[in-house]
């Protein structure tokens, strides 16, 4: 063995230096560059194929999405004199407003004044809660009983997909007569951020599922975060290190890993189960399809992620600052709540907004513990049934109707906004608060 | 008063008790010779410990136990005589009272049920009332109770501080309270499937319809291997194939190549991929790839593939999966130590030479550990396959079928309409189970793996 590297290092030492002008050597070290270039080739097209695929992402959903923030609307002559409509004017002021048009037949009226405006069948090119625009009207200026007159109503689903050339051929050729008589235009539909679910596609709106959203989001923060940080703190100043603080950490590191979907099934089991305890039945705790189940869900689910990041905001607070503390006579509450705390503050805030982006976009334990009803009316309060926006994205997926793939995306887009505020905002923070020490 | 009013309420009388407390120890401070052992504010949280704490764990507890004495009290009522026996129907019917008890004007569907309406109103009134008194007056007796254990010597900092280590111990514990739920809830559904399904035809069996289930022998349908060969395939295999090369090849350029403007701009970019909401990639993977899959399947002469093939949702998942791997092989790449790459290079090796043959192999622990959370991540991934995957479970090696997985059949078995004790719902728990045990090995060796990995270069 010893021999044998011996001779080999005097074989070293009697080999003559390498020629690099030799043809061999030349084309060795050519073919050698060549790898060179094609590994950074692939390097660099492994960065820009994943950020176009962002991009592609990101663009399709805009170049999709932008529709549903429009909607089309369909100029629709009214003769309300000839109507037949009997409303006292005198209840147009009060609170029964609503209640009185209604009852005057408003919606028939609507529909007649279509069908007689766009012949036989005209009734199908506005849209069934056209006449909520014309109430809207009325309410706004009740001088319009008096006359004919002409107003912009939402069209139906049918006409908004002609619109984007979608249909049949009929149809196609109605609207594209509407269109040269100029009846027909796009506008802006500030009602999809303020209504909620409906079965027509031009009618439906993201206020319900965002509303949803943020309640969830309230109940998660309300219990995420103070239980979050108090255990980082007791982990990070005070815990010995024994064998329970260790089944703590291993438990916060593994529930930080464990999928999502599990999450349903605890709150499914838990929350909403009924199970016997001592005889007696249990349950189901909490009402089903509620804000505050889902909020305690994702608040379980994300807690591991804000320890984590407040573990580690916290340990970056220098030593010093707790030894001079300390020196001064504080004690070891007050150190922690007078010092390492406001000092860790930002770094914990950027943990915990990361965090609640995350429980924001998250779609599988909703699913899980029935957050997935048709949501007409926007919850009231957090035992409400209730939907959130990304359960309501999947809900609008599984349409049939293809008004709904622009809606989707749009709401997909609503998303993605906040998702992007919140991180820009963490980014923000940790730019602007970071120490070095 | 509803829930949220009485803690409103505890709470304001917490801030009153605090309030009282530490004027009055100020008192004690101004007149006394001798001095305080603790500040006055100190003296104020003490009492306003006493005042929430115990009014707090009050209306938890009372919130947990009077619904079942407002049902109790209902089932006294004469009327409840006319209810069914039957326990399901019978809570429906309660149920509904009790909806419309809560909302003035509405009236209750059933007959029997509107009967139910004033009895169960006046009841809940009854003891709302009670658990509203008993609050104020624990809030009151607990205030008082530290009220008069106040005085200058009295050490309110250390009860407090007492107080606090307690709180926060708590707040550790619900983690271990968490794992221990997730664990003990899904065995406890787990074990009642498995007394009606055999354990061997679940985790052995190549026939899964959950559909069509026969009642003499539920497991001949439930058999779970179709769905892990669909989650390997799609989680393990397609998406590794996108997300290993993706991953690595753009952590190794970003930290060995790229300038560091470069760097610290794309670095955020690729992170964002990362950020987009599961069900946006689901949206998107059902929309546009799969379709385009199947296009490309035609093209080559697979005239049937699938719209709802495997590839399109492994891909997607891929994608979604490489800034994990990246980051992982980043942080494992940065922790090989320079002079291992500057003698390399000193040796006059090329950068890639250096990269794939020294610093990949020192940095394959690492890297390796990475892509096992990767997997980890991918095979607990739930939204992509519940919208672009399909629902029939196939045993194939060919990405333009379909396959289904872990994930999509919780999904698809807890979303539908079927009572909560059948083999059908129980099997989800089942499932579950399966995935989480098996996660959560991925995690531990995963784990083990770096620990070791650091330790050998610290």
């Amino acid at each position: 063995m010893n021999n044998a590297r011996a001779t080999q290092s005097t074989q070293a030492q009697e080999r003559a230096p390498t020629d690099w002008k030799t043809v061999a050597m030349q084309r060795r070290i050519r073919k050698r560059y060549r790898a060179e270039r094609r590994f950074r080739f692939f390097g660099i097209a492994a960065v820009v194929l994943s950020a176009a695929f962002l991009a592609f992402l990101l663009v399709t959903m805009v170049a999709q999405g932008w529709r549903g923030f429009t909607r089309t609307e369909i100029m629709l002559p009214i003769d309300f004199p000839a109507s037949g409509m009997m409303v006292e004017r005198a209840q147009l002021d009060t609170a029964g407003a609503d209640l009185a048009l209604a009852g005057a037949g408003l919606e028939n009226a609507v529909k007649s004044a279509a069908a007689a405006a766009f012949g036989p069948g005209g009734e199908s090119y506005i849209s069934d809660n056209a006449w909520v625009s014309v109430r809207k009207a009325i309410k706004h200026d009740a001088s319009v009983l008096d006359r004919k007159t002409q107003m912009r109503v939402p069209a139906s689903s049918e006409v908004d997909q002609a619109m984007a050339g979608r249909g049949t051929s009929e149809i196609l050729a109605a609207v594209a007569k509407l269109k040269n008589a100029g009846l027909v235009s796009r506008h802006l539909n500030l009602d999809f951020l303020k209504v909620s679910d409906s079965t027509d596609p031009v009618a439906v709106g993201i206020w319900g599922a965002l509303k949803g959203s943020l309640l969830t989001m309230f109940v998660t923060f309300l219990i995420a975060f103070p239980v979050g940080v108090l255990s980082a703190i007791y982990l990070e100043e005070y815990a010995p290190r024994n064998r329970w603080t260790d089944l703590i950490e291993v438990s916060i590191n593994n529930l930080a890993a464990v999928p999502s979907i599990i999450f349903g099934l605890l709150g499914l089991a838990v929350f909403l189960g009924s199970w016997s305890l001592f005889g007696y039945r249990v349950g189901p705790l909490l009402p089903r399809s509620a804000a505050l189940v889902g909020g305690l869900t994702l608040a379980l689910m994300i807690m591991p992620v804000i320890v984590i990041a407040s573990r580690n905001a916290i340990k970056a607070v220098p030593p010093s600052i707790r030894d001079a503390a300390l020196g001064i006579g504080a004690s070891p509450i007050q150190v922690v709540f007078h010092h390492v705390l406001p000092l860790a503050m930002p770094g914990i805030l950027t943990g915990t907004i990361i965090g609640m982006a995350r429980a924001l976009g998250e779609t599988a334990p909703l699913l899980l513990i029935g957050m997935r009803a048709f949501i007409v009316t926007p919850p009231g309060g957090l035992t409400d049934p209730a939907t959130v926006l990304p359960v309501q994205i999947f809900l609008w997926s599984d349409e049939v109707s293809r008004g709904f793939v622009e809606k989707t995306s749009a709401a997909i887009i609503v998303l993605l906004v906040f998702l992007l505020a919140m991180n820009g905002l963490a980014i923000y923070l940790r730019n602007k608060f970071e120490t070095r020490w | 008063m509803n829930a949220f009013a009485l803690m409103f309420l505890v709470a304001g009388l917490g801030l009153i008790g605090w309030l009282t407390a530490r004027s009055r120890a100020a008192r004690f401070d101004r007149g006394g010779a001798k001095r305080l052992h603790s500040l006055p504010a100190q003296h104020g949280f003490f009492v306003a410990m006493w005042v929430v704490l115990p009014a707090l764990l009050f209306v938890a507890a009372w919130g947990a136990i009077s619904p079942a004495l407002v049902k109790q009290t209902v089932l006294e009522h004469p009327a409840a005589s006319q209810l069914p026996q039957f326990d399901f129907e019978r809570d429906a019917l309660l149920a509904e009272a009790s909806r419309v008890a809560e909302q003035p004007g509405v009236a209750a569907f059933d007959p029997v049920a509107q009967q139910l309406v004033a009895p169960t109103r006046a009841a809940k009134v009854r003891y709302d009332w009670i658990g509203t008194a008993g609050a104020i007056l624990l809030a009151f007796a607990g205030g008082a109770y530290a009220f008069t254990r106040i005085r200058a010597s009295f050490p309110a900092r250390s009860s407090v501080e007492r107080g606090m280590m307690l709180m926060l111990l708590v707040a550790s514990l619900i983690a271990i309270l968490t794992t221990v739920g997730i664990f003990l809830s899904l065995l406890w559904e787990s074990v009642r499937f498995f007394g009606q399904v055999s354990i061997t035809d679940f985790l052995f069996g190549t026939h899964w319809s959950p559909q069509v289930i026969d009642p003499a022998r539920p497991g001949r349908s439930l058999g779970a291997v179709p769905l892990f060969w669909g989650t390997f395939f799609i989680g393990a295999v397609i998406a590794m194939i996108v997300a290993i090369p993706f991953g690595l090849m753009s952590a190794i350029y970003l930290t060995q190549y790229a300038a560091p403007q470069v760097r610290r701009w794309m670095k955020p970019i690729l992170e964002i991929l990362a950020g987009v909401p599961t069900v946006v990639y689901g949206y998107f993977a059902a929309l546009t790839v799969a379709p385009a899959v199947r296009d490309l399947a035609v093209a080559f002469g697979y005239p049937y593939a699938s719209s709802e093939s495997a590839l399109a949702a492994g891909l997607v998942m891929g994608v979604m999966i490489i800034p994990f791997v990246s980051s992982m092989a980043d942080d494992s790449i940065a922790a090989v130590p320079t002079a291992m790459r500057d003698g390399s290079l000193a040796m006059g090796a090329t950068k890639s030479e250096t990269i794939s043959r020294v610093l990949i192999p020192a940095a394959l622990p690492g890297v390796v550990a990475g892509i096992l959370l990767a997997v980890s991540r991918a095979i607990g991934e739930t939204m992509i396959v519940v919208m672009a995957a399909s629902g029939a479970a196939n045993i194939t090696l060919n990405p333009f079928e379909s396959a289904t997985t872990v994930t999509k059949q919780i999904v698809d078995l807890l979303t539908g309409e079927s009572e909560f004790d059948s083999p059908k719902t129980l099997a989800a728990f089942a499932l579950g189970l399966t995935l989480f045990v098996i996660t959560l090995l991925l995690n531990i060796v995963a784990l083990r793996v770096v620990k070791r990995y650091r330790e050998a270069y610290e």
